[in-house]
């Protein structure tokens, strides 16, 4: 290990200023500090109550996320079996062939939906990580900066919302845009307004809405000409049918749901392992539990006045508060997407009403809007614009509640 | 500064005013004979699209647009209600468009679920001609997508339920979902599919996913993936046309001539 | 040329350019510019009115009493807008039907009002007119980018014609969904001026 040591220390001038590769710093820094920890200590008297850096914090989200990566990789390669169990045929790609060449069969069981999966998986998630730390590393080069880890979360979170079927060069050119637009001109980690792996999604809802809506991308095997056999997420369904499609998916249909055996986005189906990993990053105080309990509430009450209102023409009206949250991109979007501490409101007061409002328009968008079936993505992104004003009025009144308190004293 | 007296400044602002309408009203005069035949053009080209004499696209003159419409095509207008022709219309000057807004030449339309909220008391149908027979039948059609207003053309052979060909003009949906509406190669699907069952009931339907050929499954129109919605409009407002609110009284009258020769 | 009439025709296409360091004008730039014939068409309606109402502001401007100098210009405008909508209508129907309001909304494209205020009421007609010329070509150029880089990433054509064949009518590229949407022209405008500020320092507010 010495030897390694000693061979980043020779290297050391070379990158740093007046050095030959000084432009390429970042990256000399990234694998030092990546292998080692910094010998640089802070000078100075320094009040440290914690030791919370940004690699720990997104360690703690990236094991929050583990399970449901596994889960991805699990239902990505079930639903695909039980579409091919049901008379599709397999998707005519390179994917199909490789797992036909490790010699599986196209059998809904573990070892068999998991590699197959994963086959899927990650591809799209290196792809993603490719992609997104090129963008990095140049803009800390321009920069000068060094390479945080703040790609690591978006780079995990990205994949988990999009279909197993999404081209690969789509991944690639909508991660360059997330965190080109969505985080690096605004001025890199920390400083970016709305959350990047969502720009990224809705920079490809908007640009290639064939490949990431309607009833194909969800499952990776060719259904076209299946008698009875529908790819569509069930939240489509519910858009489609109401209250009747839901009923008609069977009894147990709500406990799959919540499990998270149902076609959709690939991270995005299992509201269980959400709020396992809801509890991780409560616990490590790095999501925040009032941003959540906001937004539950806030679709609670919406759903519940839209039930109460109901509606002749639109289906949507009728579904229930506990089908709101099994469905489509809820559970994911606030648990991983909302509570996202750079984008979200700062202030705890703040975090409530940005809370809320998500949920509010999570159901509005849901029920209301014609075109869109969820509503997750665009309620969030909305509200992260939203969250510097609540920000401010809250702070606004707590200097005016202060003020009045002062003078009451006097 | 200098100072204007009042009778300046009225003088003044009434002199401004009387060059700039003078040169409004000019212009105006001066170039409408060409708007009004741009207008009539335009229809032609739309009109001689649908009814495959012309490639969309394609640069021809005014004049060869004018010649090739007038050797194959006559307009007629007729009453939507009884079906019966109205030789009283200048066809070459009248917009049904803007007559579906007149309150005068037009009525609240029955419900239905093309969302259209008025119908014009008479149509436009153009016949595409081959020597004295008729082989075409074109109708102007309207209705609602999932955002917009869509304008078109339904075009159907003598028999007047064996489609021709589908074309809409003009219409605000999402680009790559249901604006793919515009593809040639979906409206190349509805080509002799049947516009009617056999018990003359409009018939032909947008449905999910893909339909079979035209010969097996003459009532369906594959679907475009993602856009159920405007599909679904397709399917209203094509079938409102086809219905005793829309053309049937006309294409009923026109088969029952057709068989009596 | 004269240097300062140098001045009035190029400062406005860079160092001064109406959209990208004045911020006027953004929103007809949205939506005309899905297509670049459209662009072009658009980009010549505005270099007209512009010069035109420079220029003849300018004759009258020492006649113009002050009290009443906004509203003759308005007329003025108003009139050149029609006119040119009436010309549009006459000659180039198709694209005048494609930009259906957005030539009337000229009247309302700040740059006029703007340069007629700030310019042609101090400057003589030979300036004002080129004045006019550049600061229609700087909304102009704009206009072009964008329009060139919505209709070829959008819909893979430039003018109308192919230039990458699309998936959909058996060639290779998919179009670009958010380019014709409005939010794609943003998108352009944001990183132009992004582009031209980080070139241009000068040009950035402190």
């Amino acid at each position: 290990m010495r030897i390694l040591r000693t061979f980043l220390d020779k290297q050391a001038p070379l990158f740093e200023s007046g050095g030959k590769l000084e432009k390429l710093f970042p990256l000399w820094e990234a694998t030092d500090t990546l292998l080692y920890s910094p010998s640089s200590v802070n000078k100075g008297t320094l009040h440290v109550r914690d030791g919370l850096d940004l690699k720990r914090m997104m360690g703690v989200v990236v094991f929050g996320l583990l399970p449901i990566v596994f889960m991805a990789m699990l239902n990505v390669g079930r639903q695909a079996h039980m579409a091919i169990a049901a008379g599709a045929l397999p998707l005519d790609n390179w994917q199909t062939g490789l797992f036909q060449t490790m010699g599986f069969q196209f059998t809904n069981a573990l070892w068999p939906n998991f590699v197959h999966g994963a086959i899927y998986f990650l591809p799209i998630f290196l792809t993603c990580f490719a992609a997104g730390g090129a963008v990095e590393v140049l803009f800390s080069t321009v920069r000068k900066h060094e390479i945080n880890e703040g790609f690591f979360v978006t780079g995990f979170l990205l994949p988990l919302t999009l279909p197993p079927t999404i081209p690969l060069w789509q991944v690639a050119l909508g991660t360059i845009f997330g965190v080109f637009i969505g985080k690096e001109i605004f001025g890199g980690t920390g400083m970016n307004i709305l959350n990047p792996a969502l720009v990224s999604r809705a920079f490809l809802f908007f640009a290639y809405p064939a490949q990431i809506s309607g009833d194909a991308p969800w499952i990776a095997a060719n259904f076209v000409g299946v008698d009875g056999f529908s790819g569509a997420t069930w939240l489509s369904r519910a858009a489609a049918g109401g209250m009747d499609a839901i009923n008609g998916l069977g009894a147990d249909a709500w406990r799959q749901a919540f499990i998270g055996f149902i076609p959709g986005s690939m991270g995005e189906t299992s509201t269980l392992l959400c709020i396992v990993g809801a509890l991780v990053i409560v616990a490590a105080q790095i999501g925040s539990w009032r941003t959540i309990v906001g937004l539950t509430l806030g679709t609670f009450a919406m759903s519940f006045l839209l039930n109460q209102v109901g509606s002749d023409t639109n289906v949507m009206f009728s579904l229930p508060f506990h089908w709101h949250i099994v469905l489509g991109g809820w559970a994911f979007g606030t648990v991983f997407m909302a509570t996202d501490p750079v984008s979200s409101s700062f202030t705890d007061k703040g975090k409530w009403i940005y809370g809320f409002m998500t949920g509010v328009l999570v159901v509005l968008v849901r029920v209301v809007n014609p075109a869109y079936p969820e509503g997750m993505m665009l309620a969030i992104l909305f509200m992260n614009m939203f969250a510097p004003l609540i920000d401010h009025f809250v702070v606004q009144a707590n200097i005016k509640r202060r003020a009045a308190r002062h003078e009451a004293v006097q | 500064m200098k100072q204007y007296s009042n009778a300046y400044i009225i003088g003044f602002a009434a002199g401004v005013c009387l060059i700039c309408s003078i040169v409004v009203a000019t212009s105006a005069v001066v170039l409408k004979e060409r708007q009004d035949l741009n207008k009539v053009l335009d229809r032609q080209k739309k009109v001689l699209i649908v009814a495959g004499l012309m490639e969309e696209g394609q640069t021809i003159t005014a004049d060869e647009v004018q010649q090739i419409f007038d050797d194959n095509i006559r307009i007629r207008a007729i009453d939507l209600q009884t079906g019966d022709f109205d030789e009283d219309i200048d066809t070459v000057i009248y917009d049904q468009r803007k007559a579906t807004k007149d309150l005068a030449l037009s009525r609240v339309a029955p419900t239905n679920r093309a969302g259209i909220t008025r119908l014009p008391l008479k149509a436009l149908v153009y016949e595409r001609f081959s020597g004295d027979e008729i082989e075409l039948l074109i109708l102007p059609i309207e209705g609602k997508g999932l955002w917009s207003t869509l304008y078109g053309f339904l075009a159907l052979a003598p028999d007047t339920t064996t489609i021709e060909g589908m074309t809409f003009y003009e219409h605000g949906e999402t680009p790559g979902l249901g604006g793919e509406i515009d593809n040639p190669r979906w409206k190349s699907l509805w080509k002799g599919r049947s516009a009617y069952d056999a018990q003359w009931q409009p018939a032909i339907t947008v449905i999910k996913g893909a339909a079979g050929p035209a010969e097996d499954d003459p009532y369906r129109v594959d679907g475009l993936s993602g856009a159920t919605l405007t599909c679904r409009g397709v399917s209203n407002l094509v079938q409102f046309w086809l219905s005793a609110d829309g053309f049937e009284p006309f294409l009923a009258k026109f088969r029952g001539e057709r068989s009596a020769v | 040329m004269k240097v300062a009439h140098k001045k009035a025709l190029f400062d406005p296409l860079f160092n001064d350019n109406p959209i990208a360091s004045q911020v006027l004008g953004i929103c007809s730039a949205l939506a005309v510019t899905t297509k670049l014939e459209t662009s072009v068409v658009m980009s010549l309606a505005v270099i007209a009115v512009l010069a035109l109402s420079n220029f003849s502001i300018s004759v009258i401007r020492n006649f113009i009493p002050p009290s009443i100098r906004i509203i003759v210009q308005l007329t003025i405008i108003a009139s050149l807008v029609i006119v040119t909508d009436q010309v549009l209508q006459a000659f180039v129907f198709d694209i005048s039907k494609q930009l259906s309001v957005f030539v009337g909304l000229i009247i309302t494209n700040c740059i006029v009002m703007g340069r007629a205020e700030a310019y042609a009421m101090q400057n003589p007609p030979v300036d004002s007119f080129l004045d006019g010329i550049g600061n229609g070509l700087g909304y102009s150029l704009i206009l072009l980018i964008v329009g060139f880089f919505r209709e070829l990433l959008g819909a893979g054509k430039l003018f109308g014609y192919s230039v990458m064949p699309l998936v959909t009518e058996g060639g290779w590229y998919q179009p670009n969904g958010l380019m014709v949407l409005a939010p794609g022209a943003f998108f352009l405008i944001g990183i132009f001026i992004w582009l031209l500020r980080n070139f241009k320092p000068e040009l950035r507010e402190t």
